[in-house]
């Protein structure tokens, strides 16, 4: 194909298949059991209703149901499916292609649920092209916003939720530099954590060092009187003992204090640096960094958890290094408890904070998701193929994005919140090695019906990853909860 | 009881400075000869007379080289205190033992560094080789994480000091202000003539949160120095003699180097109390009898506590005792009366030692009437050292 098409010439091309609906899908398999098992694994998500069928009985649903973030994943194709010819989406992305715009990512995807699907239904989706936009000078590149709209009904007949979906198709190496630094202000220091300074290690710390490389907290332990010393040190303060073992911390704490290095700037980090004295729930206290925050969200009493950065490799410019890898232990807010007992509406004010969530980043994380909506595009699990077309690394598609904020919201609201709509908007890219991190708080609270909307985000090192809304229905004092699912 | 024998029977006869500034153009060695010679002028003793010298670890001018180029035949003491700016007053106690132990007559404390032109402590240990000793492993905790320099070791503690007592930054500033405004009377101060107000102080950059640049002490070119003999030999000198009422080194349980992050509680600093429970045991004094006090402020944050631990207020109200004026001229207790490190310039707290000794002799330029005891602390976060100075 060629690239050279004249702008106007496609625009009015692309503009033409607007409004037009293409075929309701022809969906393989009804929505499976076994499938949503392996989204709830990949998510985190124990929501019993998922996957219990005792527990799901009980629930507002009655039996089981599929989590509403899936709901657009059940008529795809899967891997040997090729893109349908009469989809007015494929059509428009055919023709972009064909100018150039090769690459492509998805930007929002908006959920309606009508209800709950659940296993054994047949979904499909009619699919209308509904806008194109002009072409746009984005960060990732030069290229349009397409949006299609997807209205989803069970075998038959009956609409059981909608779906708006906005895709940007652009041209690879064509987008905006980075801003630099400002004029005359020096580059900021080179972030790998290989650069950072290394721990002394001598024989009696050693243990500690050798614990974070298998990651494990590890804390000196007196074998004379069970006290817990830290720093390690020879002999015990309190019996006097030289016999000096450890135990493995559950790497559970809190913030007892912080400070946040902005001046100087050396190399090995990002500033401003969050540096964290995290007090352990066993009662010894470490230096470390909190990750997965901001600096506006540190406080002294955040519940953490312990999470590891391999940051020195035992190979440094070809040679190995005799010191050995570095593995430094790190904090992250603590994971919020899944709540058992649900929210009523009447608990909940606008304002309310959600607790934060930090979700790292893996590459198992990626795969896993991506494959868990069946989605099997190659940037999502590929990492050479997400190297060519100009990514450093695979990173996660919409669908898992939308199956964590899900988890997040449901999470904080309890088992029996009924879902309404997801909303997400994607910014920066989630690669493996980042932490995704949740905020949010709640926009609007109705008593009366239960309705509650919650706004979020989600941020990388990178920036915003996700923000969006999402929609609930809490059960009221006046409406029992069985009537909020159907 | 503990009742120091050289307690009240040694004094400081003569202090000596250099200028203060941000690039010397000299050796360090250099300077501490210049301080010794002015404050062997500043007593009328000669250079022979002397046979102790006394400094910090840290210093780069060996006892050996300072000897030699002041001419001095023999040496009877010399001696050093660690833990960096802890060491001050420490110099200060050793000769005075030394003195009235009879192993020297005369004894020389000096300390002098191009901290600004030269090693800046301010960029931190990010460049030390981790080697294998207690003191390199000890960095282990902190340095990996990014905590590599000293505002980042005393911002830990300063951020909790807010927590539990309700401190804020702006009583931080209230801390450099006063500094500030003594400095703009004082001619060798650096910042002479250069206030701030609480305003510049909260506008000013961050350096490490919670502290503010203007949080941080100078980076200073210098050299101090002092002249530490017994009282009946002050007497025959130049100068009133400063008597040595009380002197003290103190550390306290599970102490670290600027980084006692593990104790069960840590905004107070005990190694500061152990040095006040002896200089009140051994001077027979107690905070009402002190008018002016010389508080060692390389960061502000641990000035609070520092008022504390010798009881001028109680724990967690220094913040109302500093916001209701009594640190400046004309309160209750006027603190630093020459500008502090914040303001006259950083010598590791020698100077402050020379500003303790004039407000006894009644020559300071911003001199509290009736100072008769005037106390002096060394460093913080380290462990550390004070003088209680009186008139003979
Ligand atoms: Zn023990």
């Amino acid at each position: 194909m060629t690239d050279t098409t004249e702008p106007d010439d496609l625009l009015a091309a692309l503009r033409a298949l607007v409004g037009t609906e293409g075929p309701p899908t022809t969906p393989r398999h009804p929505v499976d059991e076994t499938l949503v098992a392996h989204w709830c694994d990949a998510m985190g998500d124990d929501h019993p209703v998922y996957v219990d069928p005792d527990a799901a009985a009980a629930s507002v649903h009655g039996g089981l149901v599929a989590p509403p973030a899936t709901l657009d994943i059940w008529d795809r194709g899967g891997l040997k499916h090729a893109r349908s010819a009469d989809s007015p989406r494929g059509r428009a992305l055919a023709l972009l292609e064909a100018a150039g715009f090769t690459s492509v990512v998805a930007v929002n995807s908006e959920l309606e649920l009508r209800r709950y699907v659940r296993p054994g239904e047949l979904l499909s989706n009619v699919e209308i092209l509904d806008a194109v936009s002009e072409e746009k000078a984005t960060g990732l590149g030069v290229g349009h916003f397409v949006t299609t709209r997807h209205r989803y009904s069970t075998a038959d007949g009956e609409h059981v939720g909608d779906l708006l979906f906005r895709v940007l198709k652009f041209k690879p190496g064509t987008g905006r530099p980075a801003p630099g630094p400002g004029e005359g202000a020096p580059p900021p220091p080179d972030p790998d954590p290989a650069l950072r300074p290394r721990p002394a290690i001598n024989l009696d710390n050693e243990f500690f060092w050798e614990g974070a490389r298998r990651h494990e907290l590890r804390i000196q332990q007196c074998r004379g009187c069970q006290a817990l010393h830290n720093p390690p040190t020879p002999r015990c303060p309190d019996c006097g003992s030289f016999d000096q073992g450890w135990i493995v911390a559950s790497g559970r704490g809190h913030l007892y204090s912080f400070a946040v290095p902005r001046y100087p700037q050396v190399r090995g980090f990002r500033y401003p640096v969050l540096v964290g004295l995290v007090e352990l729930e066993e009662g010894a206290r470490l230096v470390s960094n909190v990750v997965g925050v901001t600096r506006e969200q540190l406080s002294v009493g955040m519940p953490l958890e312990v999470c590891w950065l391999d940051s020195h490799p035992a190979q440094v410019e070809g040679e190995t290094d005799a010191r050995g890898p570095i593995t430094l232990p790190q904090f992250r807010p603590a994971t919020p408890p899944r709540r058992e007992a649900t929210l009523a509406a009447a608990d909940v004010a606008e304002g309310d904070a959600l607790p934060l969530f930090a979700v790292p980043v893996t590459t198992t994380l990626i795969v896993a998701g991506a494959l868990a909506t069946r989605d099997f595009t190659d940037v999502h699990h590929d990492r050479d193929a997400a190297v060519r077309a100009g990514s450093p690394d695979v990173f996660m598609n919409i669908n898992t994005t939308l199956g964590l904020t899900e988890r997040y919201v449901t999470d904080w609201a309890g088992p029996d919140a009924v879902v309404r709509a997801l909303r997400v908007r994607l910014g920066a890219p989630n690669h493996p090695g980042d932490i995704l991190a949740f905020s949010g708080s709640v926009q609007s609270v109705d008593p009366a019906t239960g309705a509650v909307v919650v706004a979020l985000q989600g941020a990388n090192g990178l920036g915003a990853h996700v923000t969006g809304t999402v929609e609930l229905t809490l059960p009221t004092a006046s409406t029992p909860t069985q009537e909020a699912s159907r | 009881m503990t009742a120091h024998a050289y307690a009240g029977r040694t004094a400081i006869a003569g202090i000596g400075a250099t200028e203060f500034s941000k690039r010397s153009g000299r050796s360090e060695l250099r300077l501490a000869l210049e301080a010794c010679v002015a404050a062997l002028d500043d007593a009328g003793v000669a250079p022979e007379q002397v046979s102790g010298l006394s400094t910090f670890t840290m210093d780069t001018n060996p006892e050996s080289d300072v000897m030699r180029s002041l001419g001095i035949k023999e040496l009877t003491h010399f001696s050093r205190v660690h833990f960096g700016g802890g060491a001050p007053c420490g110099t200060v106690q050793l000769a005075a033992m030394a003195v009235h132990e009879g192993v020297a007559d005369y004894v020389l404390c000096y300390r002098a560094f191009n901290e600004r032109s030269g090693h800046r402590f301010g960029t931190g240990v990010q460049d030390r080789v981790p080697g294998h000793t207690a003191e390199e492993v000890a960095y282990a905790w902190t340095s990996p994480f990014g905590l590599l320099t000293p505002a980042s070791w005393i911002a830990m503690f300063a951020t909790r000091m807010m927590h539990e007592f309700g401190v804020t930054s702006e009583d931080f500033g209230r801390v450099a202000v006063a500094d500030r405004r003594h400095a703009a009377t004082n001619p060798r101060a650096w910042f002479y003539e250069q206030p701030i107000t609480l305003e510049d102080h909260q506008n000013s950059r961050w350096i490490v949160e919670p502290l503010h640049l203007l949080d941080c002490c100078q980076e200073t070119d210098g050299g101090q120095a002092i002249l530490v003999t017994s009282l009946e030999r002050a007497r025959d000198l130049r100068r009133p003699p400063v008597v040595i009422e009380g002197a003290a080194q103190g550390m306290a349980e599970d102490q670290q180097m600027m980084r006692s992050f593990f104790r069960d509680e840590i905004t107070g600093l005990p190694e500061m109390g152990v040095c006040a429970r002896q200089i009140w045991e051994t001077s027979g004094l107690g905070p009402d009898d002190v008018q002016t006090a010389v508080v060692y402020d390389h960061f502000t944050p641990f000035v609070l506590p520092q008022l504390e631990e010798f009881g001028f207020c109680a724990r967690g109200e220094a913040k109302d005792f500093i916001a209701d004026g009594n640190i400046e001229l004309g309160g209750r207790l006027p603190v630093n009366t020459h500008g502090g490190q914040l303001g006259e310039g950083y010598l590791h707290g020698m100077n402050g030692i020379a500003e303790g000794v004039r407000q006894v002799r009644g020559t300071s330029v911003n001199q509290v009437d009736g100072a008769e005891h005037v106390l002096v602390t060394g460093g913080t976060g380290v462990p550390t050292s004070a003088l209680l100075l009186g008139a003979a």
